[in-house]
């Protein structure tokens, strides 16, 4: 504590907020850089952990950031946070206006009860909430293929930014789910510390009406929005999600929308989802789109799985990424060249990379179409080189369980 | 009766030797006679301890040529045109009584793969001077200068072309004459081939003969080392009273059986149905009104004449089958079967073994050869890719020369360059590098490939 309290603030700050970039970026020939990144908030690490029942490796280090706030009140978003170093600075430059909300209650801790409590039940609800995800989501700028996309991915860290800039450290103080949980961790050390009686803690009633409220309502969204997820699924027919994604009943709330996905994936055909295809609930959420000129998901590639820091996409080596079924492929032959006899073209049996596409002739019908097996994953290969235009003949949709 | 063609005609009365043949400057000494009769006694075959031999026998010399092209079409032409220009002595025989071979008889009207990934074309050279004669003619060829959208040519009006071409450019021509042996020396290098016509059975000798017969048949018969494949075999037809629907559009989303956007049910045969055409079918042809309707067939082999046969006959029969359903769609009450190709849609037989072999590598990675001689055009995950001087020479066969679809290529390349395009810049550099090889007196394998590809320049060819 001496040495940190003769270093100015500023400076770990800035250096943090360096680090923080170079993590995501990723400036490191390391690819789950991002990943480690958004890992690193004890919210993400603890939710997520709860949510698919599982621990890894990289919670380690947002174990040593929450052994470490629960000593020192909100350490980590004085020194380390990021995007709390941005707010902070923002609201230096921003209106310097009265702080009317400093007598809301701390929402922060309320959103923190709410999605632990809705992990338990599968769907971590708020999680998208946790400061790191925020930051580390508009670096997939890069890789945004529309304007519409751009917008998605910078959404997040540009509220909390204007926000700042009109209200102060509003945001910070009141609202962040992850200072929310420093604080509890920080009470609860200290209770446990100094021996004190547990009913002395909630001094008003209020507090544990609140609190009770809180794991109520992330029970009873999670529940529902897993309801309402698995209705979709059987109803959408274009519903793509990435490789590794769990069940779409758990997606949406696993899915922290950091938007690493969409930054790691070298073909561009992941996109956050404007909420057209999944809903309210599916808002920002990775899609999969094959409509870049020739790209799709190659079978040398498994990067998304790799970045996702919920588990939200399970990590998947190569062999097994390539068996993931994103969709099937199905081919209208009402416009397939082939099968009309316009054109000589074998393009999606050509594109295929798993063999999964065969141009077949039928004796009966007395024409050829392509016939899809059961090894297609929905890759996308045959959508993307399929000349029809604008609507493909064949296209990727998505799979339901026979 | 004999029918006397006047001046300008390909043949002249009496006589199955070209006009062009007994100009002056033809060596003396070949066998051009006014006399419609054989000079040879043909000996038939017998039966000799129940096996039948063909007895041995001179064969007459019909003529002496510096250059031998086997085969018209778009490959066979191509170098035709491209060697007669450098003022060399050039022969062409072709098998049907037409030149354009696949891109006429066959049916095989869309001129493509054409353009790269950016939509700029990269087969000029012949082709693309075949192409501006096509333009000036009405009905003559559609769709130029669009893409990605491919040319699509008239058969007859391409024919009409050739034709034309061919009586302008002093090439010796022997129409309906089957290639069906090579003539080699000692060495095993070749020195022409033999022709089987009404005429009967009679040899050009050549110094360097192309092979662009599309089924390696000479290089074959003089002992090079080729790869046989098999793949579909469809015949090509044209339809009539048919209306375009134009995919650039994609089908009407009123269509309430098929919604243009939404998720098909018929994707999969277990599935259930596979859809007749949706009422539509084949592409639209310069000929207003007129589609031409491709066809994949099945899987053949394209040297065995019972396949052959079989796929002849059904295919006619299926052709006629699906037209009938097409009618049966309110709308098309009118559409009539115009023709069926008169030659089948032959894709691949036989691959050359030659001094390059172009690999699927190669065209992915984009491989860059020094002895480029064109380029193909982007074709579905192919990008655009060189052809190398290489695959056109055999790997040991002397003299002669591949052009066309039986080039030395993998199969999954070779389903590229066998297309009308892409032959038109294999025959191209083959018939100059022919010409080069007589012009050099050298060997297919020692022409100067420098001195090629500037004449390859010089006649429009694009190298990159």
């Amino acid at each position: 504590m001496t040495f940190l309290a003769r270093v100015p603030r500023r400076v770990i700050q800035l250096t943090c907020f360096v680090g923080a970039v170079v993590l995501v970026w990723p400036v490191l020939p390391w690819a789950i850089a991002p990943r480690s990144f958004v890992q690193a908030s004890p919210f993400v690490a603890l939710a997520s952990s709860i949510a698919t029942r599982s621990i890894s490796l990289g919670v380690v280090v947002a174990l040593v950031v929450a052994i470490a706030s629960s000593f020192k009140k909100r350490w980590f978003c004085l020194y380390l946070c990021p995007t709390g170093f941005l707010l902070e600075n923002a609201s230096h430059a921003g209106l310097r206006r009265a702080h009317w909300w400093s007598k809301c209650p701390p929402v922060g801790r309320y959103v923190a009860i709410l999605t632990l409590v809705g992990a338990l039940a599968g769907y971590p609800v708020l999680l998208w909430m946790d400061p790191l995800c925020i930051f580390s989501s508009p670096f997939a700028v890069n890789k945004a293929t529309n304007p519409i996309s751009v917008i998605l991915v910078c959404l997040g860290l540009g509220v909390l930014v204007g926000a700042t800039l009109i209200f102060g450290m509003l945001w910070c103080v009141r609202i962040c789910p992850l200072s929310g949980l420093q604080d509890m961790l920080f009470f609860t050390r200290k209770a446990l510390w100094t021996k004190l009686k547990l009913s002395a803690a909630p001094r008003k009633f209020g507090v544990a009406r609140r609190v009770f409220f809180a794991g109520a309502g992330g029970a009873l969204l999670a529940f529902w929005a897993r309801r309402l997820g698995a209705a979709r699924y059987r109803k959408s027919d274009t519903l793509l999600r990435p490789p590794g994604a769990v069940p779409e009943d758990r997606f949406t709330g696993l899915c922290i929308r950091c938007n690493n996905c969409v930054h790691a994936c070298p073909s561009k055909i992941i996109r956050p989802d404007t909420g057209h295809e999944a809903g309210l609930a599916g808002f920002g959420a990775p899609l999969i789109r094959y409509e870049s000129d020739y790209k799709y998901c190659l079978e040398t590639c498994n990067a998304c799985t790799q970045v996702c820091p919920t588990g939200a996409l399970t990590p998947l080596d190569l062999p097994r990424k390539n068996q993931y079924v994103i969709g099937e492929a199905l081919v209208d032959n009402g416009l397939c060249l082939t099968a009309l006899g316009k054109k000589e073209c074998d393009a999606c049996e050509l594109a295929c990379p798993y063999d999964a596409v065969k141009i077949t002739w039928d004796e009966e019908q007395y024409i050829a179409y392509p016939v899809v097996n059961d090894k297609c994953t929905g890759c996308g290969a045959c959508e993307v080189v399929c000349p029809t235009n604008p609507v493909r003949a064949i296209r990727v949709w998505t799979q339901k369980p026979a | 009766m004999r029918r006397s063609i006047s001046a300008g005609g390909l043949f002249a009365a009496g006589s199955l030797i070209p006009v062009s043949s007994r100009s002056a400057d033809q060596a003396p000494g070949q066998s051009v006679t006014q006399s419609p009769i054989q000079t040879e006694t043909r000996v038939p075959a017998t039966v000799v301890d129940g096996k039948v031999v063909q007895p041995r026998r001179e064969l007459s010399v019909l003529q002496k040529t510096s250059i031998l092209i086997v085969g018209g079409g778009p490959a066979g032409t191509a170098a035709a045109f491209s060697a007669k220009r450098l003022g060399v002595d050039v022969t062409l025989v072709e098998r049907y009584g037409y030149l354009g071979g696949l891109a006429t008889g066959g049916l095989v009207l869309g001129i493509f793969p054409l353009y790269d990934r950016d939509k700029k074309q990269v087969i000029f050279g012949i082709g693309e001077e075949l192409m501006k004669k096509l333009d000036v003619l009405k009905f003559g060829i559609i769709d130029r200068n669009k893409a990605p959208i491919y040319p699509t040519i008239d058969a007859e009006a391409f024919k009409y072309v050739l034709a034309d071409m061919l009586l302008d450019s002093g090439i010796t021509a022997y129409l309906d004459c089957w290639g069906v042996d090579a003539i080699v020396d000692v060495k095993g290098a070749v020195k022409g081939a033999v022709f089987e016509s009404k005429s009967g059975r009679q040899a050009i000798l050549a110094d360097i003969v192309v092979d662009a017969s599309g089924d390696g048949d000479m290089y074959a018969a003089a002992g090079a080392a080729f790869e046989k494949v098999k793949t579909n075999i469809g015949l090509i037809s044209r339809i009539g009273n048919i209306d375009e629907v134009d995919m650039a559009v994609g089908r009407g989303s009123e269509d309430p059986e098929h919604p243009a956007t939404g998720k098909p049910s018929d994707g999969r045969p277990s599935k259930g149905r596979v859809n007749d055409f949706g009422g539509h079918a084949g592409n639209s042809t310069p000929a207003p009104q007129v589609n031409w309707l491709n066809m994949k067939g099945p899987v053949g082999d394209a040297l065995d004449i019972a396949d052959l046969t079989a796929m002849e006959l059904k295919h006619r029969r299926g052709t006629w089958g699906n037209v009938e359903k097409l009618r049966q769609k309110p709308g098309n009450e009118q559409v009539y079967l115009a023709e069926t190709a008169p030659q089948l849609g032959v894709r691949l037989s036989r691959l050359l073994d030659g001094v390059k072999k172009l690999t699927v590598q190669d065209i992915h990675s984009g491989a860059k050869f020094k002895d480029v001689i064109g380029y193909s055009g982007a074709y579905a995950n192919a990008p655009e890719f060189q052809i190398p001087y290489g695959s056109l020479v055999p790997s040991k066969v002397e003299n002669v020369l591949a052009a066309g679809r039986c080039i030395s290529a993998d199969f999954e390349v070779a389903d590229i360059t066998r297309l009308i395009p892409v032959c038109w810049v294999t025959g191209q550099a083959a018939g100059l590098a022919a010409a080069l090889c007589i012009q050099d007196k050298c060997k297919p394998r020692n022409v100067n490939v420098t001195k090629l590809q500037n004449l390859l320049h010089q006649q429009g060819a694009y190298l990159g």
